[in-house]
């Protein structure tokens, strides 16, 4: 071994015992390297256990109360905008604002409680907007608040002008839709077309109501009859405008 | 002795104490008017009002129940805008029925309950919508209105079953 280890000195080269040796030695060295960081990481890590329980805690905490405050600040942005949209309304008609507070207990009927009576001056029979058209009117008043009949209730009645056209019309409720019956027969309705409100006991002339989605013409009829989609949606109502007759 | 025999045999009184049954109903019509909305299929809801009318029905005596139910009825009429007393009078129906339907039998009894709370369902939809026809509301709507009930049957059933169920895992266990 000696001889081989002075032959590869003299030759300028690493003997393959040297070799063996060396390498054995390395992955030694490695394991024992390796085990020794082990330890002291695993040892670090116990030692700062109880500091990182406190910062989980405290982030969890600050999780907890920074979701909170994006959920209320979530819900004011969505009450500005509701306030905001339904404001040229008010402002427009010089209407109450009033929000939905109720609905028919048994769905019978379609209709909603708002939180505004005659305490603010409201009226039976006035009408009821939302920012973007026709909501109803109102069917009962008390003092502290009030009960708004939806256009698309099967006893709502209100009368309806096609924008294009001029073409009047009685704008009935149909539980889901609006029906615009007695509209003439030579009217040339095209689905797309708006109907808005005529002046009459509830609204001013003028207010949307929705787009006809459907007509039906029959032969022998003296009328046609336009389906009518809302433009409101009435199963997402939140605030309304109660404007004074 | 006389005087004994005079006296009418008066069954005890084996239901929920008043504040109770009144607690009950108050949360049911303000659940009713409020959340209960959001929970409509194809337009029909669970009346949280009538399961606990017939959850009460079934424990008292009739006039008890007609009571019960004429109160039920009220509050319901109270919170819609055109009824009238249409439900008044529908839900003390339907209270008189469930208490006489469920004599002689178990209070507690699921089955019991199911089914008193169909027909309770059924006849209540029944001589509300023909109140309602007959104070002027359209008619012609009776097959949807035929419709929503059955739906409204199933859905009241499974409400009071999974009540009842529920209410067994609370209750103290009974000494026999």
């Amino acid at each position: 071994m000696a001889l081989l280890q002075i032959g590869a000195q003299r030759t300028g080269s690493v003997s393959p015992v040297a070799t063996a040796a060396s390498s054995l030695i390395g992955i030694g060295e490695a394991t024992v390297s390796a085990v020794i960081g082990g330890t002291r990481a695993a040892g670090l890590a116990l030692l700062a256990l109880p500091g990182l329980e406190r910062d989980n805690a405290a982030l969890r905490a600050q999780n907890r109360q920074l979701v909170e405050e994006n959920a209320r600040l979530h819900e004011l942005a969505a009450a500005y905008a509701a306030e905001t949209a339904v404001r040229p309304v008010v402002d427009l008609y010089r209407g109450v604002e009033a929000r939905v507070i109720g609905f028919p207990p048994e769905n019978e009927s379609r209709t909603v409680t708002i939180d505004k009576g005659s305490r603010e001056g409201v009226r039976r029979d006035d009408g009821v907007l939302a920012a973007s058209g026709v909501v109803g009117r109102i069917a009962t008043v008390g003092p502290f608040s009030s009960t708004v009949l939806l256009a698309t209730d099967y006893t709502s009645r209100i009368p309806a002008i096609l924008q294009r056209g001029r073409w009047w019309g009685i704008a009935r409720g149909n539980l889901t839709s609006i029906v615009m019956e007695y509209v003439p027969q030579d009217a040339p309705i095209r689905v797309g077309d708006v109907v808005v409100t005529g002046n009459g006991r509830s609204f001013h002339s003028g207010a949307p109501i929705g787009i006809v989605t459907a007509i039906e013409r029959g032969d022998a009829a003296l009328y046609q009859t336009a389906v009518v989609k809302t433009l409101v949606d009435l199963n997402a109502l939140d605030r309304v405008v109660v404007v004074p007759q | 002795m006389s005087s004994f025999r005079s006296k009418p045999h008066v069954a005890p009184y084996v239901g929920p104490a008043w504040y109770v049954a009144a607690t009950w109903l108050i949360v049911a019509l303000v659940a009713q008017a409020t959340i209960v909305h959001e929970l409509a299929i194809r337009n029909v809801v669970p009346s949280l009002v009538l399961v606990v009318v017939v959850w009460y029905a079934i424990r008292v005596d009739t006039r008890r129940a007609a009571v019960y139910g004429l109160a039920a009825g009220f509050g319901e009429d109270a919170l819609s805008a055109q009824t009238g007393a249409s439900w008044t009078i529908a839900t003390c129906l339907s209270a008189l029925l469930a208490s006489r339907l469920s004599r002689g039998f178990f209070a507690d009894s699921i089955p019991l309950a199911a089914s008193v709370t169909v027909v309770a369902t059924l006849l209540r939809a029944l001589v509300f919508w023909t109140i309602m026809a007959l104070s002027g509301y359209p008619s012609g709507l009776g097959t949807m209105h035929f419709h929503e009930a059955l739906a409204q049957a199933v859905l009241n059933t499974l409400v009071i079953v999974a009540a009842m169920i529920v209410a067994r895992r609370f209750e103290p266990p009974t000494e026999s």
